[in-house]
Formats: structure tokens, C-alpha cells, sequence
């Protein structure tokens, strides 16, 4: 990785709030912004649960679905 | 003999898979116990949908689901939670029966966010694949921090507070 392209990658991150960064003279130091990542996985995690929550009802209604088709005797096989 | 007090509907439970594709996708994966056109008729008719698109778990009303399934047509869903109401709307963009829809978010501050949802069928299972694809790298990037796309973000917050009484942060 060239140096503009690392540069661009730790900006972009740095954006993200995932890791922040301290020049001290020509060093530049990174740090792993855990908060954001913390943030990150919990936003995650939020969406995960809801759409777990969301798929466990799915599942009622198709099994009910499939429950029908069957004693409707399959009247489409396609 | 396994007898199930709870409900036989669900014996099985698969796994929901939350992804961040890229800065602008979040990409949800989940199995489904049946074919692909028994699973497109639970997403697009209002009176299936509206069973479950809401879960009960999160104390929402739904108040009113109106969905026209076919390219260019709207849908729009209307929530109460206790004293407000809030509602989702867009425009379905593709309409593939048993395989795929496409539909926009018209709701939110930052402009629209197109979701596509995939059916795929193997050996009487459906693979769905529920991709959200927001306006900006912005839209998504602030959603995990503070300013989500307003949809997003009032769930957030209702979720928040349902959840407060379980964890804390």
C-alpha cells in the first residue's frame, strides 16, 4: 500500500469515528477509536435484533401458509 | 417425542446475519423453512406483511398497512407508539414474482434508501437477502453514532427505550 493510499484508508477510518489520530512531528500515531467501534457493534447488533425479532414472526405466517397449501392439496404444483 | 408447548410453528430457528457491506449497505441474511413463493406472498400481501413486519416484542401498532405490489406502486405504513405516530412510505421500483423486490424509503432526512430483497430457493428452503443501500455514506456512517436516517433513527430510539428496562448503557 502506497503512503497517499494508506493515508486515504486512515482517513476515511479517522471519519468513521473508528480510529483517531495525533501528529506529533513527522509521527503520525493511530489510535483504535473503541468507542466507535463499540457504537458500531451496537448499531449492528440493534438491527440484528430487530430483524431477528422480525424473521421469528415470518416464520409463523409461512408455516401457516404451507399449513394451508397442504390441505388445499396442492392445487398449483408448478 | 418432542412435545412443543410454545408453538410448533417454528421448529427450527435460523440464523439472522447483520453485514455492513460497504459504507452506504447494510446487508441482512436469513433462512426461511419454505419455498420461495410461500415467502414472496408473506412480503407482499398488506394482510400477511403487516403480521409480521412489526414485531410484537416491540410494543408497536401497527395502525394501517396499505401496499400496492407492482412497479411504480406505493406503500405506506402507519405506527402508533404511545402517543406519536409515525409512518413509512416509498415506491416499489421491481417487482419479480418468488424472486426479487426492490422498493424505495421515501421517509427519511437524507433522501431515499433503496432496499432489495432477494428470494432464493434451494431444496424447499429460501435464502433471503435484504440489502439496504442508503443515499449517502454520510446517511449510513451517522447512523452509528448519533443522527441516523430519521426512520431509523425514531426506531432507534424505540428501541432504546423498550429496551432500558432489560440493559443498560
Amino acid at each position: 500500500m502506497t503512503l497517499t493510499g494508506m493515508k486515504k484508508h486512515v482517513g476515511v477510518l479517522e471519519q468513521a469515528g473508528l480510529v483517531s489520530t495525533e501528529k506529533v512531528g513527522r509521527v503520525r500515531t493511530c489510535k483504535l477509536g473503541l468507542r466507535g467501534l463499540e457504537e458500531e457493534a451496537a448499531w449492528i447488533e440493534r438491527y440484528r435484533q430487530l430483524w431477528a425479532a422480525r424473521f421469528d414472526e415470518l416464520d409463523i405466517v409461512v408455516e401457516e401458509l404451507k399449513r394451508k397449501e397442504k390441505s388445499n392439496g396442492r392445487k398449483k404444483t408448478k | 417425542m418432542d412435545v412443543r408447548r410454545q408453538s410448533e410453528a417454528t421448529p427450527t430457528t435460523n440464523r439472522t446475519v447483520v453485514e455492513r457491506k460497504s459504507e452506504r449497505e447494510v446487508v441482512v441474511t436469513r433462512t426461511v423453512n419454505a419455498p420461495a413463493h410461500v415467502v414472496f406472498e408473506a412480503w407482499t400481501k398488506a394482510e400477511l406483511f403487516r403480521r409480521w413486519w412489526t414485531p410484537k416484542s416491540y410494543g408497536l401498532t401497527l395502525l394501517s398497512c396499505d401496499m400496492d405490489v407492482r412497479v411504480g406502486g406505493q406503500y405506506r405504513l402507519v405506527f402508533r407508539h404511545e402517543d406519536s405516530s409515525m409512518e413509512f412510505f416509498g415506491t416499489y421500483l421491481e417487482v419479480i414474482p418468488h424472486s426479487r423486490l426492490v422498493w424505495t424509503n421515501e421517509e427519511g432526512d437524507y433522501g431515499q434508501t433503496v432496499t432489495t430483497v432477494t428470494f432464493d430457493e434451494n431444496a424447499g428452503k429460501t435464502l433471503l437477502v435484504v440489502h439496504d443501500r442508503y443515499p449517502s455514506k454520510e446517511a449510513l456512517d451517522s447512523g452509528s453514532t448519533d443522527a441516523m436516517p430519521e426512520a431509523l433513527r425514531q426506531l432507534d430510539e424505540l428501541l432504546a427505550s423498550l429496551g432500558s428496562s432489560t440493559e443498560k448503557t
